[in-house]
């Protein structure tokens, strides 16, 4: 049973490296949590809410206690066990929640501070080429299917990437081996390590394997900026719905293809059809900025505002997008 | 965990053995529970593929999807045939509702990654490169499980480049240090395994270095 404690001003409730499997919740008073901050040693006092929990994260963890809980002024809480707490929090999720919202931004700061000094190696890759390379590792180690993957990936997120040309290239490459292989040996479970070297392509294609050709054709047609050869291709796929990856994938190409025919209001249109159709596609972001451009063009300079902080709010500091969004934010304020 | 996840048929993703799940790099937005077949963590580093871990039916990954689109730190690869529930943060609120557990669960996986990565950091603000080495066995060490937590000798399963990445070093430089030691014979070093002859040692050497460092703050 969780047990109501009184404690007096000046007590310690626990101290940094304590430890002990209890839980509080500060129901009157006053209490600190005291700890040297882990980047500058500055000490920290963080006052405790009434109503807050402490001394969660460790409790749970079964790690040693990160700081002091010091009482200021006369206080009461409520002691947890762990499994108590769980009991409680099951029953309440908006507790748990709150406490993954609160862990979650603990551990965003703390990624950002070990990511600030680490500064070698593969850490620092950018996302575009480290994607590229990782397909380059399998291809060169014959495990086409995962090299396929990446190289798809890669397009699908840098459809006019500096490796975009070379990526449609090895998709080529890793499709027809894989068909070779696929007639010798099926692809074994240990991740195809043992797989004979690239076999020729083979006649008898795929359904899928069509769609994609047609879907990386049209990309290629687009990087060309020949948006209305691209169009009508990306078109063909979507309605074709031979595959629902790269129909989803086309239904975005399409939308930049209106962009690049200035085809402003339809863009717009087709984008707000395509995102009720899937409201968590991978390029929703990327969709919602530029119908914040054809908004632009249009003169609705208010609406474009409106996306483009849209995507502020769905997207890190650290994002491709989330600069995207900020830099046509500035050029309207510019204006 | 015996729990009903029925109700959660609609999110079921399957994948067959060698399938990436999700690739190093990508932008993440979704997160995995596996409730069949197992789901191997790697990473590429240069010409190897470096095992991470081996996941099985019950555990989540991914899950740093919740917190921020960030490219996804390693690649998931399913080993067998892999039978897993796909959330994302649009349908994450219904799963936490309807599966307090699962929601308990990754409250734990987030206190342990807090721990972890505050851990790591320290290690990353010694200034001296062999107090971090010596630092990444004593982290390597506390989470070791064993029978006499008294014993001063210690092997570890892991490879110089492990010891890099978590000092932050270069492969180069911690190799550099690793044989410095091992000159001194604190250390033996194998093809997958390292030795420290005496893991106290090394806790008194980087006590004292943090020591040192807080003094000239």
């Amino acid at each position: 049973m969780p047990k109501a404690v009184r404690y007096t001003a000046n007590s310690v409730v626990y101290f940094n490296g304590d430890i002990t499997d209890k839980i509080y919740i500060l129901k009157s008073g006053k209490v600190s949590l005291n700890y040297n901050d882990i980047e500058t040693g500055q000490e920290i006092h963080d006052l405790i809410n009434t109503g807050e929990f402490f001394g969660v994260k460790s409790a749970m963890g079964k790690y040693p206690r990160e700081e002091t809980a010091v009482v200021l002024t006369d206080a009461q809480m409520v002691i947890f066990s762990v499994p108590e707490f769980e009991q409680l929090a099951m029953q309440n999720t908006r507790i748990i929640m709150k406490m993954l919202k609160v862990f979650s931004n603990q551990l965003r700061r703390i990624h950002k501070q070990v990511r600030n000094l680490i500064s070698s190696g593969n850490e620092g890759l950018d996302p575009e080429e480290g994607l590229f390379r990782i397909g380059q590792y399998y291809l060169n180690t014959q495990k086409y299917q995962q090299a396929l993957y990446a190289f798809r990936r890669y397009i699908t997120y840098y459809p006019s990437g500096t490796y975009s040309g070379e990526a449609t290239l090895n998709i080529e490459n890793a499709e027809k081996a894989v068909q070779g292989q696929a007639r010798i040996t099926p692809i074994s479970p240990d991740m195809g390590s043992q797989l004979p070297p690239k076999a020729a392509g083979s006649a008898d294609q795929e359904e899928l394997s069509d769609t994609a050709k047609k879907y990386y054709n049209a990309v290629s047609l687009y990087s060309q900026q020949n948006y209305q050869a691209a169009l009508k291709e990306f078109k063909s796929i979507d309605q074709s719905g031979n595959s629902d990856e790269y129909t989803a994938k086309s239904q975005f190409e399409i939308g930049r293809c209106l962009l690049g025919l200035d085809e402003y209001e339809q863009c717009i249109q087709h984008y707000t059809q395509m995102i009720k159709r899937y409201p968590t596609h991978p390029d929703l972001r990327d969709a919602l900025i530029y119908v914040g451009t054809c908004h632009e063009k249009l003169g609705n300079v208010q609406k474009a505002v409106g996306f483009y902080r849209k995507v502020l709010t769905m997207a890190s500091e650290n994002e491709v997008v989330y600069r995207k969004a900020k830099r046509a934010l500035r050029q309207i304020e510019d204006k | 965990m015996n729990v009903d996840l029925s109700m959660f048929e609609r999110f079921a993703v399957s994948f067959q053995p060698g399938d990436i799940i999700f690739c190093e790099y990508e932008p993440g937005d979704n997160f995995y529970l596996i409730q069949s077949g197992r789901v191997q963590i790697v990473k590429i580093l240069g010409d190897i593929e470096k095992n991470i871990d081996i996941l099985q039916p019950g555990e989540l990954f991914g899950e740093m999807a919740i917190l921020e689109e960030a490219p996804r730190s390693a690649t998931a690869v399913a080993i067998d045939k892999v039978k897993a529930l796909e959330f994302n943060r649009q349908n994450f609120e219904i799963l936490m509702k309807g599966n307090p557990q699962i929601a308990l669960k990754l409250l734990k996986l987030f206190t342990k990654r807090i721990y972890d990565q505050k851990r790591r950091f320290l290690i990353l603000t010694l200034n001296n490169i062999e107090a971090r080495v010596a630092d990444v066995f004593l982290m390597l060490a506390e989470n070791q499980v064993v029978d006499d937590p008294e014993q001063d000798q210690r092997t570890f399963s892991a490879t110089v480049e492990d010891i890099a990445h978590w000092a932050g070093m270069s492969y180069s430089e911690c190799k550099k240090v690793l044989n410095h030691f091992a000159g001194q014979r604190r250390v033996e070093i194998y093809q997958d395994n390292i030795i420290v002859r005496n893991i106290n040692d090394f806790q008194r050497f980087v006590n004292s270095q943090r020591n040192k460092q807080k003094s000239e703050n």
